[in-house]
């Protein structure tokens, strides 16, 4: 990637579209918090970095509200583990934000689109 | 080999992990996580830690460079917890640890009381047994006191009213005296101390014109100086000035607010219209506020006292005065202005060797009820402490089943300080709430007590529940709380460690523990004797009264009534006294009326007069003053119709009495005390002591009338027949006897008779002689209901307190009883032994609650009538009653216990 200032990106996107992320990783399947916070990483090619002390307030938030809930998974021979899912009312609010966020997303599109195109 | 490097990598392991949770929580400390959260989320973080540490080593980084990058993780050391902090979880509220303290002191008094009322939440049956007992005790303390701030200790409603007096003298001998134009207008012209002086007296008048009956009402005439030193000021119109007080000058009158709304409807234009009363037209020039009361009376119209500064001023002492002590002067400064001034008074005053007598005005107010009334308030103190022993023991009782608990929260650090806290907090907390409760009892109580409260009993609209008493129950209850608080806390507040060695049951069976619980059943079982031997010598005070002789009999068939004949209507005096003859000839021809007599007051009707009497031949011994004797008129039929006999002598006729012949009556207390024997009275001369008093000989001696009170000294009278030069009455008290006294249709058949002599005389006062009767023993019996209710509600809170207390020595002692009875003990033996510790326990109460009585009945022995403050009858009868109730609340449970089954009952201990 070229130039793009990925600090600045982070903020402003995270602003408004965390929920979104974490929502729609855990709606594939559930997953702990170390996870999350590698796929994010891996899957936006670097661009995206959560740190651990904006992850898990985000979870915590997530969970008060009751769109996600944790629970702890005790393997045999290792640590356990906290794994997160997404609730019914999350996979409603997930869904929201998805056409929220489609919409936004168009309506740049529609604004920046390139006029010779 | 493998199984070394297992344990070193375990142990670098779990260093590592110890190290990251370090980390995580150092950055979690600023937050309020409850512990169990805490944990959770210090397990959850130090493993993404060591999940990214183990990544960064797996990737080739050098533990240090790891460790630092793992550390990155965290933006700064406080964006977790700013991050965090909005949520809910970071601000969990602190978990109450009974014991713990949380370093303000505030706080943990809250915690403690929330603690308390949790678990008095959970046990309702001790909660109720107790706030019930506190209930009762302080709601009659509360209602008690209310009547005691309501008629003692509320200021009277005028500005500044401390600085008010009433201004009298002292006539040793005699009643005090009041006042009379001589010292009034004395005092007025010479005095220093008041900034003004103001007469009154309470009158009857007849107000008639405008249709209908003739209506007596009663009056206040006043002096102008006397509303403008109270600051009263009128709600329409004006009061009285300087010109009203000049005789001569056209009266007028000022309604009060009833009377103007009930006459006039209230009407705007009220001022400069005119009321005929007593046959004179008078204008209105004002209407007083609605808050307007004066002392005692309760008038519906305010006249002027038009008195003449230049009138002879001889010895009279007709109307009352009150002043207002300049700002800074002292009662004592106002009483010596006074001594100064009496020399001043003309010549013949001297005799008399007058004393000042200038007191509070609320003392006025009060009379002397103020002793009864402390006596009620002392009283229901006493059955609060003894509903508060009650609930001592409940809550030792409870305490004790709660010492390992203590012993624990002192081995865990609580202090001393702390633990009496709790329990403090606890007992505070009941006593609130019985005060909550004692409050809605004193309501109703105080609703009843205004409703029974003899008629004599002032400023009853004053008694009620207000912020004051609100205050003051609310002192008493937490008060209450602590001093049974303080019980548990002087046993159980130090705990040691014994307590909890020993698995707490053989720390229940120590003596010293009984002790507590046995000295408080000995003190209520004292306190309730006492209340009732105080209540039993009111009751043989009451009957006592009930045997005097009050100068009459079957005052149920006397029928009373006044009939004023006023110089408006019929100005001539013989015309007047010739009226009132032909009055009582009418009434006599009403059917079913066997007797009619006048006099200028009834026996016991509130009259108080004193004039000094001259007996002819008497002389005083050196040093004594003049006597001051009751005078009454009256005319024949009088004596008769009371049913007061005639002991030497005779009456007086009507012919007598028009041809105003010098003949005199007295009363037998008079005559014995000149003459030793009645009979030797007649012939004797006696005269008043006035310019120009003519002698006057003695023809009869009748009966004594206690004219003062059943339970005072027969008054000394003399009766003056009507059309006498120096006592001179146009007002009359009628009695009439007949078996139809008090019914409504005799009463408009007497309306018809005096009618039909003059249609402008209405009858007043119309009340049966039962009824004065009543009235002056109202103030005794109701100090009587009122001790006899608060004696048994303390008797029945110290009996109950015996029960418990024998019930759980009982319930204690049921190992010991299994064994004794295995061992051969036969039911009666165990019965005797609880029979032994009640009546040990009753038998010291009753002992200490007589050397108590002995005490307080010496206090209250102006309340005492035909018996002693020592009476050994009531002092018997009282503590064998007590001792027989006890016996019942002592054998109840005796007689459970021993009907244990011996086998249930060492069973119950394995």
């Amino acid at each position: 990637m070229s130039g793009i200032d990925t600090r600045a990106l982070d903020r402003e996107l995270k602003r408004g579209s965390a929920e979104l992320l974490i929502l729609s990783l855990l709606d594939a399947r559930p997953r702990h918090g170390y996870e999350l916070s590698k796929l994010i990483h891996v899957r936006s090619g670097g661009q995206l970095t959560f740190h651990i002390d904006s992850l898990y307030p985000l979870l915590y938030r997530l969970e008060e509200r009751g769109w996600i809930k944790g629970t702890w998974v005790e393997k045999p021979d290792e640590r356990r583990r906290r794994f997160y899912k997404v609730t019914t009312e999350g996979r409603r609010v997930l869904a929201q934000q998805r056409r929220t966020w489609a919409a936004f997303v168009e309506a740049v599109r529609l604004v920046t689109g390139d006029e010779r195109g | 080999m493998a199984d070394g490097d297992d344990v070193r990598d375990d142990l670098v392991r779990a260093e590592a992990r110890a190290y990251w949770r370090k980390e995580v929580r150092a950055r979690l400390a600023a937050l309020r996580l409850s512990p169990t959260r805490e944990a959770e989320i210090v397990d959850e973080l130090s493993q993404h830690l060591e999940d990214r540490y183990r990544e960064l080593v797996a990737s080739g980084a050098s533990t240090e460079d790891a460790t630092r990058m793992a550390l990155g993780e965290f933006r700064s050391s406080n964006a977790l917890a700013q991050a965090m902090s909005p949520l809910r979880q970071a601000h969990a509220p602190s978990p109450y640890t009974p014991g713990v303290s949380t370093g303000h002191l505030l706080s943990d008094l809250w915690q403690d009381l929330r603690y308390a009322t949790r678990t008095f939440w959970k046990q309702p049956a001790f909660a109720f047994a107790t706030v019930l007992t506190l209930a009762l005790g302080i709601g009659a303390t509360a209602a008690i006191f209310s009547v005691v701030y309501g008629v003692l200790l509320k200021p009277l409603p005028f500005h500044e009213p401390e600085r008010l007096v009433s201004v009298r003298q002292y006539a040793p001998h005699g009643a005090g005296t009041n006042q009379g134009p001589a010292t009034y207008f004395t005092y007025r012209e010479n005095q220093r101390a008041f900034e003004a002086i103001g007469a009154w007296d309470p009158a009857e008048v007849a107000i008639t014109g405008g249709g209908g009956d003739p209506e007596r009402v009663q009056a206040l005439s006043v002096s102008a100086d006397t509303l403008s030193l109270l600051r009263v000021q009128p709600a329409v119109g004006r009061v009285f000035s300087a010109e009203d007080d000049m005789p001569g000058n056209p009266p007028r009158v000022i309604l009060t607010h009833g009377y103007w709304q009930r006459r006039f409807g209230g009407a705007e234009n009220v001022v400069g219209q005119s009321l005929v009363i007593d046959g004179e037209p008078v204008e209105v020039i004002g209407v007083l506020p609605s808050s307007f009361k004066f002392l005692r009376t309760r008038p519906e119209i305010v006249l002027p006292m038009p008195l003449d500064p230049n009138a002879p001023r001889g010895i009279s002492f007709g109307f009352q005065a009150l002043a207002r002590l300049k700002p800074g002067i002292t009662l004592p400064q106002a009483n010596a202005d006074v001594a100064r001034m009496i020399p001043i008074l003309p010549p013949v005053f001297a005799r008399l060797e007058l004393r000042p007598n200038v007191s509070p005005l609320a003392d006025d107010v009060i009379g002397n009820v103020g002793e009864i009334l402390w006596i009620l308030l002392a009283a229901v103190g006493v059955v609060l402490l003894i509903a508060c022993g009650n609930v001592a023991n409940l809550f030792l009782v409870r305490a004790e089943g709660r010492h390992q608990e203590f012993a624990m929260r002192a081995a865990l650090g609580a202090s001393r300080g702390r633990i009496a806290r709790g329990l403090l907090a606890e007992s505070v907390v009941l006593a609130l709430a019985g005060g909550a409760v004692g409050v809605a009892l004193a309501q109703a109580a105080t609703v009843l007590l205004r409703t029974i409260a003899p008629t004599e009993l002032p400023r009853v609209d004053d008694i009620s529940i207000d912020m004051t008493v609100l205050l003051f129950t609310m002192s008493v209850s937490v008060l209450s709380g602590v001093v049974f608080g303080l019980v548990a806390v002087l046993r159980f507040g130090s705990p040691s460690i014994t307590a909890l060695k020993e698995g707490g049951r053989s720390a229940s069976d120590a003596p010293g523990r009984h002790r507590t619980r046995n000295a408080l059943v000995v003190g209520q079982v004292a306190l309730a004797l006492t209340l009732l031997i105080v209540s039993g010598l009111m009751i043989r005070t009451f009957v006592a009264m009930r045997r005097v002789d009050p100068g009459f009999t079957r005052p149920e068939e006397v029928q009373t009534f006044v009939l004023a004949i006023p110089p408006g209507l019929i100005s001539d005096e013989q015309e007047a006294a010739r009226t009132h003859e032909r009055v009582a000839e009418r009434l006599a021809q009403v059917p079913g009326i066997t007797s009619v007599g006048l006099s200028s007051s009834i026996t016991m009707d509130g009259e108080d007069n004193g004039n000094p009497l001259e007996v002819e031949g008497a002389t005083l011994p050196e040093g004594q003053m003049t006597p001051l004797r009751r005078f009454k008129s009256f005319a024949p039929g009088y004596f008769e119709t009371m049913g007061n006999r005639l002991v030497a002598g005779r009456s007086v006729t009507w012919r007598e009495i028009h041809e105003q012949r010098p003949v005199i009556v007295i009363s037998e207390t008079l005559a014995r005390e000149y003459w030793k024997e009645p009979s030797r009275a007649i012939g004797k001369r006696v005269r008043a002591m006035q310019q120009g008093a003519s002698w006057r000989e003695i023809v009869g001696v009748v009966g004594d009338e206690r004219d003062d009170g059943l339970n005072q000294p027969a008054t000394a009278i003399v009766y003056w027949p009507m059309l006498n030069e120096h006592y001179r009455w146009r007002t009359m008290a009628y009695a009439v006897r007949s078996a139809r006294a008090g019914t409504p249709g005799f009463l408009r058949e007497l309306e018809q008779a005096v009618w039909s002599v003059d249609r402008n005389l209405p009858l007043a006062s119309v009340q049966t002689l039962e009824e004065i009767q009543a009235r002056s023993m109202a103030q005794t019996s109701f100090a009587l209901v009122m001790l006899g209710i608060a004696a048994s509600v303390a008797l029945l809170i110290g009996v109950v307190g015996i029960y418990g207390v024998i019930a759980y020595a009982a319930a204690q002692r049921t190992r010991e009883i299994g064994v004794r009875m295995a061992l051969g003990a036969q039911t009666g033996d165990v019965r005797k032994m609880f029979l032994r510790h009640g009546l040990s326990l009753t038998g010291t109460g009753i002992v200490l609650g007589i050397g108590v009585a002995i005490v307080v009945t010496r206090v209250m022995s102006a309340f005492l009538f035909g018996v002693g403050p020592m009476d050994p009858m009531t002092y018997g009868v009282v503590s064998g009653a007590l001792a027989a109730v006890a016996l019942l609340a002592t054998y109840l449970p005796a007689r459970r216990a021993s009907r244990v089954d011996p086998i249930v009952a060492l069973r119950a201990d394995v």
